[in-house]
């Protein structure tokens, strides 16, 4: 069985795309429980967050995996697979595990380091676990990757400044207005890309801070914990009137700011720039309103010109980065090749117990005179000595260099012990 | 003698753009200090100029362009030491490279200057003027510096002088008030003008100042200047954007250049000292 990565992402396919298979919005544990419902998989993963779609999976033909991973993103969002194939990436085994374990550190991100993306890999695996899609090779590779995301942000410093989307958009904000501290901002949504950008608002000082969702007691919430005030959805138009930034990050699935309407509002803010940053997918501000007069508007995708300017200043924490997720890809990639020696190896552990068993077996009579403590002690010693007989070999086998040596070993110590197919199956079952 | 300050203006030139390519303090010391010498070179040969002609040599097309180098580059010192803030150099600087061109190309005109043009007045005048100009001059740079930027932010494409201007914000305020200032000035200047031709009219019949009126091209374009830059500081409270400012003071600023050189060369009767 292989460990396989299906997926697209900003650097294969364009935002219209991932805005159509974007599964974040909808329904994720109803979704990955679809796909597991397909049977192309064994275990499988959906990772979905505004830069990716990523499905990570165990299968045993990775190739018609792929084909259903792929024939599954279509249908279950109405798009011909054709439109998608494209767009979409294979990876596996050690190439799959490094891709999570650079996703989880940040390091795949639109800018990279930023923090968000681990709580989304977390968030994905424990929607497939609470799912029952998950089992011993995600369970494995998840809890390493998220492991080695911690790391990474422990000990490179990768996360600090401008790193999340949302920090970077600030950081462009301050290019147009200078110094943020006069400024009124409003905050368009209630989830967790709104509360992350208003908390860095506030960390800016903004005069004012406004908040505004469709459910006004989220908005509220939101607004209490950053220190501004929140706003009913029907006053929108007026609070965008007397805001300076206006960030949008609601599930819309229209677009809930239109050229027309910010237009209108242009016209009585006098041609006050007005810098609007569109963090969600699908977008919320219709493209074109970027077009009018000293309006500046940012979405994801555009947020990718500002990141070149923090990947410079990250050369080095992306080095140490970099080394750290090797060393865990490393170790991951060891554990995964041994579990193709598992079967071999339990087979052998077996094969040795039973002939300790029947030899004990055939040595009943004369150990009948024995007390129980004396018995015990027999039964003890022939277990260590298998043990230790079989520790050298299991440990060599399990961290052979590469998949063939492995088979190679398997293949000679099934034949030199005649291990027969029934001990290999029943493991491997087990 | 005007070639030296040329020579420093033109090599403190080159340094502020070195200095806008790397971004290193130490080429913008560097200009910085070339361009301060440039100036104490300029002020010497004005000094040297004034003490030979036993006043200061800032009317006459060829001395006041000098005068407007040498003022513009100690407005634009002074803003610079104040604000520590050298990327406007990199524009400003070869502006007075290529305008010091015309006074060190120029043979000296040692003529005595006429009765009529040594009242004080009539140096406040000028004054003024010069001071208003260097003031445009500088307005024009940070709009242009501004549009550059609005267009990289507005392009998405954020790169070049994204990393090397100061926020969008900042370079609007800073043209306002270079604006605001050569307003006041010019307005001075035009003001003392009128007073001061209205005064002398009567009493010189040279044909310069009977020339002094509004149909002359020199005081027409100050005036379209003048009405170029009161709109832009009207329509400032009435909607007008940061980049529509930004191209107006240029616009404005093309105009004063206009009448510095061209105007001041061949057109005009009545400023044709």
């Amino acid at each position: 069985m292989s460990l396989i990565l299906v997926g697209l992402s900003h650097r294969t396919a364009p935002i219209e795309l991932r805005e159509q298979v974007d599964f974040a919005a909808r329904d994720m544990g109803g979704a990955v429980r679809a796909l597991a419902g397909k049977r192309t998989t064994d275990e499988c993963v959906l990772l979905s967050t505004c830069n990716r779609v990523e499905i990570y999976a165990a299968a045993g033909d990775p190739g018609a995996a792929r084909a259903g991973i792929g024939r599954f993103v279509a249908e279950y969002h109405g798009v011909p697979v054709e439109r998608i194939d494209p767009h979409l990436y294979l990876q596996r085994d050690a190439a799959a595990t490094q891709h999570l374990f650079r996703v989880a550190s940040g390091l795949e991100s639109l800018v990279v380091g930023e923090p968000q993306i681990l709580g989304q890999v977390k968030a994905a695996y424990l929607t497939a676990a609470g799912e029952q899609t998950t089992g011993p090779l995600l369970n494995r590779l998840f809890h390493s990757a998220l492991a080695t995301g911690k790391r990474v942000r422990a000990e490179t410093g990768i996360g600090e400044g401008a790193v999340s989307v949302s920090y970077a958009a600030l950081s462009l904000a301050r290019k147009i207005f200078g110094d943020l501290s006069g400024l009124s901002a409003l905050v368009l949504g209630a989830g967790e890309m709104a509360k992350l950008t208003a908390t860095h608002l506030q960390s800016q000082h903004v005069r004012e801070l406004v908040v505004s969702s469709r459910t006004m007691r989220s908005a509220a919430a939101l607004a209490g914990r950053v220190g501004g005030w929140a706003i009913p959805w029907e006053h929108m138009g007026r609070a965008i009137e007397g805001a300076d930034i206006v960030v949008t990050a609601t599930g819309a699935t229209e677009p809930i700011l239109t050229r027309d309407r910010v237009q209108a509002v242009m016209r009585t803010r006098r041609n006050r720039p007005l810098f609007i940053i569109d963090i969600a997918v699908p977008r919320d501000v219709e493209p074109g309103t970027g077009e009018l007069e000293e309006v500046f508007l940012y979405n994801i995708d555009d947020l990718q010109s500002i990141v070149s300017e923090s990947f410079a200043r990250r050369t080095h924490q992306i080095e140490q980065a970099d080394a750290i997720v090797a060393a865990e890809v490393e170790r991951f990639v060891i554990w995964l090749r041994s579990r193709h020696a598992v079967p071999t190896v339990v087979a052998l552990r077996q094969h040795f117990e039973d002939v300790r068993r029947a030899e004990l077996k055939r040595l009943e009579p004369k150990l009948a005179g024995l007390g129980p403590e004396a018995r015990a002690r027999v039964d003890d010693v022939t277990r260590l000595i298998v043990e230790k007989l079989l520790h050298a070999p299991t440990e060599h086998l399990k961290s052979a260099p590469d998949q063939r040596t492995i088979d190679d070993w398997a293949d000679a110590l099934t034949r030199l012990f005649s291990l027969s197919a029934g001990e290999l199956d029943e493991k491997e079952r087990g | 003698m005007n070639l030296l300050p040329l020579a420093l203006y033109t090599a403190a030139a080159a340094a502020y753009s070195v200095h806008f390519m790397r971004g290193d303090r130490r080429s913008g010391r560097f200009a910085t200090a070339g361009l301060a010498a440039a100036a104490l070179a300029h002020t010497f040969v004005i000094g040297m100029r004034t003490m030979e002609l036993g006043y200061a040599p800032i009317a006459g097309t060829t001395a006041a362009v000098s005068a407007f180098v040498w003022l513009l580059a100690l407005a634009y010192l002074y803003i610079e030491i104040t604000t520590d803030e050298r990327t406007m150099g990199a524009f400003i600087v070869p502006l007075m490279a290529a305008l010091q061109l015309i006074p060190a190309l120029t043979p000296d005109a040692a003529e005595a200057r006429s009765a009529v043009l040594r009242t004080p007045l009539f140096t406040l005048h000028v004054a003024s003027m010069l001071f208003a100009y260097a003031a445009f001059a500088l307005a024009c740079v940070i709009g242009i510096t501004y549009v550059l930027l609005f267009k990289e932010i507005k392009a998405k494409d954020v790169g070049f002088f994204y990393r090397r201007l100061p926020p969008l914000a900042r370079l609007d305020v800073m043209n306002e008030r270079a604006v605001r200032i050569g307003w006041l000035f010019l307005t001075a200047g035009v003001a003392i003008g009128v007073f001061w031709a209205l005064r002398v009219r009567d009493t010189y019949s040279d044909p310069r100042v009977q020339a002094m009126t509004i149909v002359d091209p020199k005081i027409l374009v100050a005036l379209v200047c003048w009405a170029v830059y009161s709109f832009q500081l009207v329509a400032r409270r009435f909607g007008l954007s940061g980049r529509q400012a930004a191209l107006l003071s240029a616009v404005g600023f093309a105009i004063v250049l206009l009448n510095f050189v061209p105007v001041g060369y061949f057109l005009t009767r009545s400023h044709n000292f």
